[in-house]
């Protein structure tokens, strides 16, 4: 069974940020843990998270599902419409992660980055 | 039977079952020569059909899913069998990839990833019941093999 490690860190931009480091495999037996998590650090106060995928050699359609409900869950008190998360970013997806963001046209609403330091400043 | 093809996979309808399904891909794609983006894909399309299998077929109470994959010239084919009630995945509506993310409704991304990813994904009711999906990936083994 796939199993889904996801260690907490902290960094300090213009905002505090939240970064969420995933290691494993999100397919549909562990996309919830992923979301869980998230949903902890948001209960928790967290307003700006940054999921670090590096770590993560697949995603399918459930990690996706994850991305949608955390997207919702940071972006609770606003208006429907929006458009581009301000709230939730990527950091460093696999080329193979990459292609799905695109196809699932996820890019359109997730900016994705490949350095930590810009991706926290940019919040 | 080709002369390429592998030793089918026979897994029970269980979540916790989909790593084993996509090594058996990687695996079996390798033996193939399959390229590392088709090979991207086909996990990708399996592990959604499979998914699918598990949660809307058997409604995640068990039962048997098997999956054979072999080349077929440059091709790749696998077949998805199961005994489980008909569902059907080309009746389940595209999901909404132009709308803002807040807007669209959950569901749907796993057989537009399907289709996506394979040049044909046909649908099949078995006799005596149960389905089976059988994918067609082309390109996907290089000619001079």
């Amino acid at each position: 069974m796939a199993t889904l490690n996801i260690l907490v860190g902290h960094a300090e931009g213009k905002v505090p940020v939240t970064i969420l480091r995933i290691e494993g495999d999100i397919d549909a037996s562990t996309h919830k843990t992923l979301q869980d998590k998230a949903a902890e650090v948001v209960e928790a106060g967290s307003k700006h998270v940054l999921l670090d995928l590096g770590g993560v050699n697949y995603m399918g359609s459930a990690g996706f599902r994850a991305l949608h409900a955390i997207s919702n869950m940071l972006h609770a008190d606003e208006p429907p419409g929006m458009l581009r998360s301000t709230r939730l970013k990527l950091l460093n997806p696999t080329d193979a992660v990459a292609r799905v963001i695109k196809t699932l046209g996820f890019d359109v609403y997730l900016d994705i980055y490949k350095d930590q330091d810009a991706a926290v400043n940019s919040f | 039977m080709s002369a390429d093809r592998e030793s089918d996979l026979t897994v029970t309808a269980s979540l916790d079952k989909l790593q084993e399904v996509r090594s058996y891909i990687d695996r079996t794609g390798a033996l193939l020569g399959v390229n590392e983006q088709a090979l991207g894909d086909l996990r990708l399309a399996v592990d959604e059909a499979v998914t699918n299998v598990i949660l809307y077929g058997y409604g995640n109470a068990g039962g048997n899913i098997e999956i054979d994959m072999h080349g077929d010239g440059d091709a790749v084919v696998i077949r998805i069998r199961d005994r489980a009630r008909a569902f059907r995945p080309d009746h389940v509506n595209a999901p909404q990839l132009d709308t803002a993310l807040k807007d669209r409704p959950f569901g749907g991304m796993g057989i537009f990833l399907i289709k996506e990813m394979t040049d044909a994904a046909d649908y099949l009711q078995r006799p005596g019941g149960g389905n089976e999906l059988r994918l067609v990936k082309r390109g996907a083994i290089a000619a001079d093999r």
